[in-house]
């Protein structure tokens, strides 16, 4: 059963781009995209994804603080964040804040996805 | 009995010239006159020792009225004794009075014709002498006759104590008046404040430019307490236990050192003052003298510093964080987009070769596009052709690259220190890149030129104008210009263009 994926990103190439990797794997189907916070909470409320996969640097907030309010919605999605910023440390940072993990932007794959996933 | 009335007349007749007398320069002249005239002597001659040449030299000569004595009086002036030569030089030597009955005959007298000339017969000559031993001479001469007396030999070595004591007190009073003088010279010449208090904190003198800076003249502050004249009234509380404390303790806290504390002017306003205060050390109650100096300059100079240096760490810091803002906008985006382009391209090789094939064609370009970004970023740092070929092929690129199109009217082509460089360089890519967003000009030049050991750039174009001098920009670019010791000037007047020029010192 593919995992339901919404995809929260300010660069609509990168959405693209990352829609068309992921559309190629088949443990995720991508459900929807958003450019921001807001567009997130309410695509999120609407689709009701498995997985968020969640930029850190977002217009109009953090990864960091929109993680917990994405999985205490009535969707209770686990959030993968990722960024081109940003080291290991990331990782803790990413847990305490209720996400499941992190993964570089250069390394993302369906795998890498998968894997942040499975550590949970 | 004739010669001890002499020497009593001869007596009387100096100690009343020393208690009449107050030109020290005319004491000479009239102790000859008044023993003279006492002696019936018709000529004399004082001497004093040039301690320098180590000879006695004529410091006033005395003719009774009638005497023809030219040669002789002109000899006398001219002549200069050593020890033991002629008549003043052995009395020097000696330290004992001396007599000449017969000039004519005298071993040891170099005048001798002009004093036969004259016809003098018989001279005495006598020390003046002080404390400190022997300080010249004095002499008469009579046209009779004299024979040697005793008593008045005696008389006068004690006129010649009378006289040299007088002498060497004069010069005392004068050296300490002199002394004096130098004293307030140095005073009133002084750039700084000097105020000197006593021990109840009264003022006793009050320098020029203590004058001028406080604005009380002189008379007016000496006697008044110090504290009120200058002393803010919000701090008098703590100057006074502060004096108090030191009056009772000997407390040496703020003696010796400079401080820096507020002063007050006549008009009540306040401003920043050095201070150091001495104390005086002289026999009696202890006064204290301040040196103050107005340091108002001082402190606006070192806030403009510290504004501007704080200006540049920050605007470094600020630059630091544009240029990981576009680096991460800019190729890092791209980086990312090709990664995962080449993510796609793998997958779809086996399935999907015609796929791969075109998503391998984005990949590409995605890669052009991120060195080029690099490439343009890099030289945003610092052009490559700016440390290679100087401010000529940089600047040319700069302006070719301009938009509207800067023309580059003059530019050195000798290299010139890196800092200058890169400033003249950034300032050029600064004034341009306002242009580009605000002027709304048609034309811009660009003018660079080495003149008189600094190296002028300046940026001109015709547009709307009213650019701000103090917005960070320019700001950034004044205190730039200001690290190397050079300044900038922007002028921009509504609806006639903007110039910013710049001067910093490039020899």
């Amino acid at each position: 059963m593919a995992k339901r994926l919404l995809i929260v990103d300010d660069d609509a190439r990168f959405r693209a781009l990352l829609r068309m990797v992921l559309e190629d794997a088949p443990e995720f189907e991508v459900v929807g995209e958003a450019h921001e916070g807001a567009a997130a909470l309410a695509a999120a409320r609407e689709l009701d994804p498995d997985v968020v996969l969640l930029d850190v640097h977002l217009p109009d907030t953090t990864g960091f603080e929109l993680t917990p309010q994405l999985t205490t919605t009535a969707s209770a999605a686990e959030v993968v964040l990722t960024s081109s910023r940003g080291d290991e440390t990331y990782q803790d940072l990413a847990r305490q804040a209720g996400a499941a993990g992190f993964v570089p932007k250069h390394e993302l794959s369906a795998a890498a996805i998968t894997g942040a996933l499975a550590v949970t | 009995m004739l010669a001890g009335r002499l020497a009593q007349r001869a007596d009387r007749a100096v100690a009343h010239v020393i208690a009449t007398t107050d030109d020290e320069d005319r004491l000479y002249a009239e102790v000859l006159a008044a023993m003279g005239e006492a002696l019936d002597c018709t000529l004399g001659a004082a001497w004093e020792e040039d301690a320098a040449a180590d000879v006695l030299a004529c410091s006033a000569v005395w003719c009774a009225p009638g005497t023809a004595s030219d040669p002789f009086v002109a000899v006398t002036k001219s002549l200069a004794f050593e020890r033991g030569r002629g008549l003043p030089g052995r009395v020097w030597s000696t330290g004992q009075p001396a007599w000449i009955v017969d000039l004519a005959d005298d071993p040891n007298f170099p005048r001798a014709d002009e004093a036969a000339a004259a016809g003098l017969v018989s001279a005495l000559c006598f020390p003046t002498r002080s404390a400190g031993g022997v300080l010249g001479a004095i002499e008469l001469y009579s046209p009779e006759p004299r024979i040697p007396d005793d008593e008045l030999l005696a008389t006068m070595a004690s006129i010649g104590a009378q006289i040299g004591q007088f002498v060497v007190r004069r010069r005392a009073e004068r050296s300490v008046r002199e002394s004096e003088e130098r004293k307030r010279a140095i005073l009133a010449s002084a750039l700084d404040c000097v105020i000197t208090i006593d021990h109840n904190g009264r003022v006793l003198e009050f320098n020029r430019p203590a004058e001028e800076t406080f604005g009380y003249r002189a008379e007016d502050a000496i006697g008044r307490e110090m504290a009120e004249l200058i002393v803010p009234p919000s701090l008098r509380e703590r100057h006074h236990a502060g004096f108090m404390r030191h009056l009772e303790t000997g407390d040496l806290v703020i003696l010796g050192r400079r401080i820096e504390i507020t002063g007050m002017r006549a008009d009540g306003s306040e401003f920043p003052v050095e201070l150091a205060i001495t104390r005086i050390n002289l026999p009696g109650p202890p006064m204290f003298t301040g040196y103050l100096r107005d340091i108002t300059e001082r402190k606006r100079t070192e806030a403009e510093l510290r504004g501007s240096r704080t200006r540049i760490v920050e605007a470094a810091d600020e630059e630091r964080r544009r240029l990981e803002r576009d680096l991460h906008d800019g190729a890092q985006q791209r980086l990312v987009h090709l990664n995962l382009l080449l993510g796609l391209v793998r997958s779809r090789l086996a399935n999907d070769p015609a796929s791969a094939r075109s998503t391998l064609d984005e990949a590409i370009a995605e890669l052009a596009a991120a060195t080029g970004e690099l490439r343009e970023f890099a030289r945003g740092i610092h052009p490559a052709v700016l440390a290679d070929g100087g401010l000529a092929p940089a600047l040319s690129a700069l302006t070719r690259r301009s938009s509207p199109p800067a023309t580059l009217v003059a530019v050195p082509d000798q290299r010139l220190p890196a800092a200058v460089e890169a400033t003249a360089y950034f300032v050029v890519a600064e004034a341009l890149t306002n242009i580009t967003r605000y002027a709304r000009a048609s034309t811009a030049t660009v003018l660079v030129a080495v003149d008189d050991g600094k190296l002028v750039v300046e940026v001109r174009d015709d547009g709307c104008g009213g650019a701000d001098g103090n917005g960070s920009g320019l700001r950034g670019l004044a205190d730039r210009a200001a690290a190397l010791n050079g300044e900038l000037r922007v002028q921009s007047r509504d609806g006639e263009g903007t110039s910013v020029k710049m001067w910093i010192p490039c020899a």
